[in-house]
């Protein structure tokens, strides 16, 4: 543990407050128990019959985590103002709410890895959905274990708490719910846990300015410090260049094409997963692309919240060079400046933000496991109770994985900086191709995605650590990796066939994908089927 | 074809059209400046309130100009939706989904 502990006095009241409000974060998750286990669609989709507003606090509360506020407050305490354009990538849902969101809701997979098997056919289909089933479960424990991790950081710092424990007590809380309700516990926990977190989100940091002195104070402050270029978003260390360690023009161009165009491919980032799940929940095609518009929209504004409280942050504790230590910002803002009685809200609302990540990801996990892995390979026969059953173990099972890797992990910001980016930067271009253009298949898709995985690895950590390759400027890699990763592709689709045509059409016909598919619609046509 | 068409088939509606480009154009450019914005409106400037506000007009704008277009198409789809899922079931267990 490198970051300096900090030990919180908590009041009774903070207690009291904390207790009341995981209490009600429980009570809410846990009261929907009859709903959720009447069907796998009710386990995992909540029946496909929720309006926009339900899932698109869902997409806003699923993507404040509690590792959220500490790689923000990394990318601000280091770029200043413009560091807001890293998690600025929310903004694929802008154009996804019109594009991809729509081409999903319509195909009515449960997830991602269905989706595979409705737009490709064959061997290649069925290889790319166990493919993306195993991939997205791992996914699911692994992001399950950093965000545990952050939580168990969290709790050394408050109470110094041993690591492990912070990491396994607040998740098996969370269990509880997602274990007897599923996705309805989720969804509607989910409700009540993104208004507490943006109501604390907002009180912490506008306490927080006002510690700094106040807006006119951190700006006076940050002159006096020859600082006054940290709160321009659009202040760019020249337009482009290689320098890791530099914020160039072409790394805000990069993020605006990768966010916005990203929209448009269903895949391109990790968060397209969970969204993928709420995206089919919502009852209409219609409340699905409200939902994704307002679900950024909301984050997005949050994040700009947290870009002034930590730039309060820097001008209190400006100099402080180790990440593990500065990353914990906001929450020094909280703990160190609010008064005794909303310690205990703040922590709470800390709870908050953890559950419902957790609870989403568990949920997603075990909806990969079971729909993709149980029943579409092992047991097609299975009963509904079977399958809410299979529901309920892959949660358990996808639990005790999360917390062993949980207690692995150290720095965050360095570790998302990695998943969220370079780690998609690879499969970002095939992800819109499988969206646009018929002849893209699944050998490409899967080839991309191997590809990527070893490619990402072997640019952004093992070359440079060799010796072999610079470190090189996150635009720069972002932009190598999706050449590399071309090279192997194109040549791909070209060598292979394309998927069977009537397969297509189906797909056509139902999903309707924007783009080149003049070959499929023809088709379509001609048999009278549009 | 006019930018606030309001009136829709379900067929129409299916087709991708300008409306969707413009709902989008729109959508980013509001996320970006409510981004700004934001941030300068926690610091008290002029321009920061000044661009939430456009922020949330340019949203205004592009609801105006896509929801009669997914209202249709919501209306459209949901009437195939239970056959569309029968199928996808099927094609879950291994089974034709033509019935043979």
């Amino acid at each position: 543990m490198e970051s300096e502990a900090l030990a919180v006095q908590f009041t009774l009241l903070d207690w009291v407050w904390t207790f009341l409000l995981v209490l009600l974060m429980i009570f809410c998750g846990v009261i929907f128990y009859r709903l959720g286990k009447k069907s796998e669609s009710d386990f995992f989709l909540a029946g496909r019959g929720l309006p926009w507003w339900l899932p698109a606090t869902s997409v806003y509360a699923t993507h404040t985590a509690t590792d959220t506020p500490m790689w923000i407050t990394g990318t601000i305490y280091m770029w200043g103002a413009r560091g807001v354009w890293y998690p600025f990538f929310a903004a694929w849902t802008a154009v996804s709410a019109f594009v991809s969101t729509r081409i999903f809701r319509r195909s009515l997979a449960m997830s991602q890895a269905e989706w595979q098997n409705l737009r490709y056919s064959g061997l290649g289909s069925e290889l790319l959905r166990g493919w993306l089933a195993g991939w997205q479960t791992f996914m699911n424990m692994f992001i399950l274990a950093w965000v545990s991790a952050a939580m168990g950081k969290i709790c050394f710092y408050l109470f110094q708490w041993p690591e492990w424990m912070g990491l396994v007590l607040f998740t098996s809380i969370c269990a509880i719910y997602v274990l007897a309700a599923g996705y309805w516990g989720v969804i509607m926990a989910d409700f009540q846990q993104g208004v507490i977190s943006f109501v604390v989100i907002t009180l912490v940091s506008v306490w927080g300015i006002y510690a700094a002195g106040g807006p006119s104070g951190i700006v006076e402050k940050l002159e006096g410090m020859d600082q006054l270029w940290r709160l321009n978003p659009f202040h760019f260390d020249g337009f482009w260049g290689l320098d890791g360690s530099s914020f160039y023009a072409m790394d805000f161009i990069t993020l605006l094409v990768m966010s916005t165009l990203g929209g448009i491919g269903m895949g391109n980032f990790i968060d397209w997963y969970p969204e993928a799940q709420r995206i089919q929940s919502a009852k209409s095609v219609r409340d699905a692309s409200y939902s994704m518009w307002a679900g950024g929209f909301i984050s997005l504004a949050r994040n700009s919240v947290w870009v002034v409280a930590i730039l309060g942050f820097f001008v209190l504790y400006p100099g402080i060079t180790a990440e593990a230590e500065y990353e914990m910002g906001w929450f020094r803002l909280g703990f160190e400046y609010l008064p005794a009685g909303l310690v205990g809200v703040f922590f709470a609302g800390i709870i908050a933000i953890h559950l419902s990540t957790v609870s989403s990801h568990l949920n997603l996990g075990a909806l990969y496991a079971t729909r993709d892995l149980y029943h579409h390979y092992i047991n097609p026969e299975a009963s509904q109770k079977k399958l809410v059953y299979a529901g309920r173990i892959s949660t358990v099972l996808i639990l005790a994985g999360a917390f062993l890797l949980g207690l692995t992990m150290q720095s965050i910001t360095s570790w998302l900086i990695f998943a969220l980016w370079l780690q998609a930067a690879g499969i970002w271009i095939p992800s819109i191709l499988q969206v646009i253009w018929w002849r893209f298949n699944s050998w490409a898709y899967l080839s991309s995605w191997i590809a990527n995985l070893i490619m990402s690895w072997l640019v952004v950590w093992v070359l440079p650590e060799l010796g072999i390759l610079p470190e090189l400027a996150n635009w720069a890699n972002f932009w190598l990796l999706a050449v590399l990763v071309s090279l192997v592709y194109i040549p791909v689709t070209f060598l292979t066939k394309p998927d069977e045509m009537d397969h297509l059409v189906k797909y056509y016909v139902m999903a309707r994908p924007l783009g080149f598919w003049k070959p499929v619609r023809d088709e379509a046509v001609r048999r009278g089927l549009m | 074809m006019k930018l606030f068409k309001r009136e829709w088939t379900a067929e129409e509606a299916d087709e991708w059209t300008s409306h969707d480009f413009w709902a989008s154009l729109l959508g980013v450019l509001s996320f970006i400046l409510v981004t700004v914005g934001i941030i300068g409106a926690f610091l008290l400037q002029l321009w920061g309130f000044a661009a939430v506000i456009l922020a949330l007009v340019l949203g205004g704008i592009m609801f105006l100009i896509i929801d009669p277009k997914l209202k249709a198409m919501s209306k459209g789809f949901e009437q195939k939706q239970a056959d569309y899922l029968e199928k996808l079931e099927q094609s879950n267990r291994w089974e034709d989904t033509d019935g043979h």
